[in-house]
């Protein structure tokens, strides 16, 4: 049946609300035959029905459904291809311009292309803010309180903080930090904080 | 917007060290009532870029500052969570618009340009602007390769039905004067003399559709909370 496979490719958005899983492209490509197919028909369905206008009333009712297929498949095209924009723009603002090798290979180059777009103005415009910019991808939270108590995960090695002070990062260690100095690691999951 | 300036006048002028903290707090209030605003509004309003200058080059000062106390000061802590403070207020508020901006962007734009065809002030700041059109641009760059196979297939219906933000959703708020005789917008087109008009006491909080009250919020006679 008509729109059945690009039904599948939204059902596929909506199962994975908050990760991003490959991109389907043979899913795709499937689709974007299946509305070729159609268009293709229907031009040659209003070709015919030109030269024979008797009979034309019975394929005007086939052209408009195949409009509608056509119609619906580019929507659920484009709502698959718009929700995961959303999803790779929330991972903008928790991994930072760098994607994790394991997101990039699940993305279409022309998703990569667009997440380098959108992180250069992003990265302007944050620039632009104030005499000398404004990192917005900090304090995402309100601040409760100055220093946070941190778990580190991973063997991260030497970190230094703003005052110049070089910490070794080790897994189980734990350290009590200025929060606005561990906030992006513990986006990264290197830190674990302790409430 | 006028008392922004006037603000950031007096705030570059001060010379004694109390006129100053009085008209930061005055900014600071001012930003506040400026992130609640845009955090409950569902559209997005005129922006109060002189308002976030002014408070950063409050932040710049106090941390400039706060530099030259010893790390050891009780003082230096408590004024660096309030620095902090400040700091997420300011970017949480340029955040949410960024967000508004980029969910709503196609009718953002159409709008921008309508207020730039008939002279009237943007909602946006200049970057803000710049940052929508590339978004846009983005966008839309993203679904033409999406339909490149088949040269010709309508794709303006995004365009001319772009996602709108919901004007009827309701919000609560407070009136911060006495205003008369709002319109109570119910959807319904009422004619003159027939829609339902309600008053607004000074300090009153109401709970109402947004579309009724937005130019009130504009004009700053009333504030979300």
């Amino acid at each position: 049946m008509y729109g059945e496979k690009a039904y599948a490719l939204v059902k596929e958005c909506a199962n994975h609300e908050n990760s991003l899983p490959p991109y389907n492209a043979s899913l795709v490509q499937e689709v974007s035959n299946e509305i070729r197919t159609l268009v293709e028909e229907n031009q040659e369905d209003a070709q015919t029905s030109t030269e024979e206008t008797s009979d034309s009333g019975s394929v005007v009712s086939t052209i408009r459904l195949r409009h509608a297929a056509v119609k619906r498949n580019l929507r659920c095209l484009m709502a698959y291809h718009y929700n995961r924009l959303r999803l790779l723009r929330k991972m903008r603002w928790e991994f930072g311009s760098i994607l994790p090798a394991d997101i990039k290979s699940n993305l279409s180059p022309a998703e990569i292309e667009w997440f380098a777009k959108y992180s250069r103005s992003l990265a302007s415009y944050m620039r632009s803010v104030g005499d000398d910019g404004l990192n917005l991808a900090v304090d995402l939270k309100p601040p409760k309180s100055l220093y946070i108590e941190v778990k580190c995960t991973v063997d991260y090695g030497r970190y230094e903080l703003n005052d110049g002070t070089v910490l070794l990062l080790k897994k189980d260690s734990r350290h009590y930090l200025p929060r606005s100095e561990c906030e992006e690691l513990v986006r990264q999951g290197v830190f674990e904080h302790i409430l | 917007m006028d008392e922004a300036a006037i603000e950031e006048l007096e705030l570059s002028d001060a010379e004694s060290f109390e006129e100053v903290q009085l008209t930061a707090a005055q900014v600071i209030e001012m930003m506040e009532e400026a992130w609640v605003n845009e955090k409950f509004a569902p559209e997005i309003l005129p922006h109060k870029m002189e308002v976030v200058d002014c408070l950063l080059g409050q932040i710049a000062y106090m941390e400039e500052n706060l530099q030259s106390l010893p790390s050891t000061d009780f003082k230096k802590s408590i004024h660096q969570l309030e620095v902090d403070r400040l700091r997420f207020l300011v970017s949480s508020y340029l955040r949410t618009r960024l967000e508004k901006i980029e969910t709503y962007v196609t009718h953002i734009l159409k709008q921008e340009q309508q207020r730039h065809e008939s002279k009237e002030d943007l909602y946006l700041s200049k970057q803000e602007l710049k940052f929508a059109k590339e978004i846009a641009e983005a966008l839309k760059q993203n679904f033409d390769g999406l339909v490149s196979f088949y040269p010709g297939l309508p794709l303006e219906e995004w365009v001319s039905q772009p996602v709108q933000p919901n004007m009827h959703s309701f919000v609560f708020l407070k009136s911060k004067k006495d205003v008369n005789e709002v319109v109570i917008d119910d959807g319904s087109i009422a004619t003159e003399g027939e829609s339902d008009l309600v008053d607004f006491r000074e300090g009153a909080q109401i709970l109402i559709a947004y579309s009724s009250v937005a130019g009130l919020l504009k004009k700053g006679d009333v504030k979300l909370i």
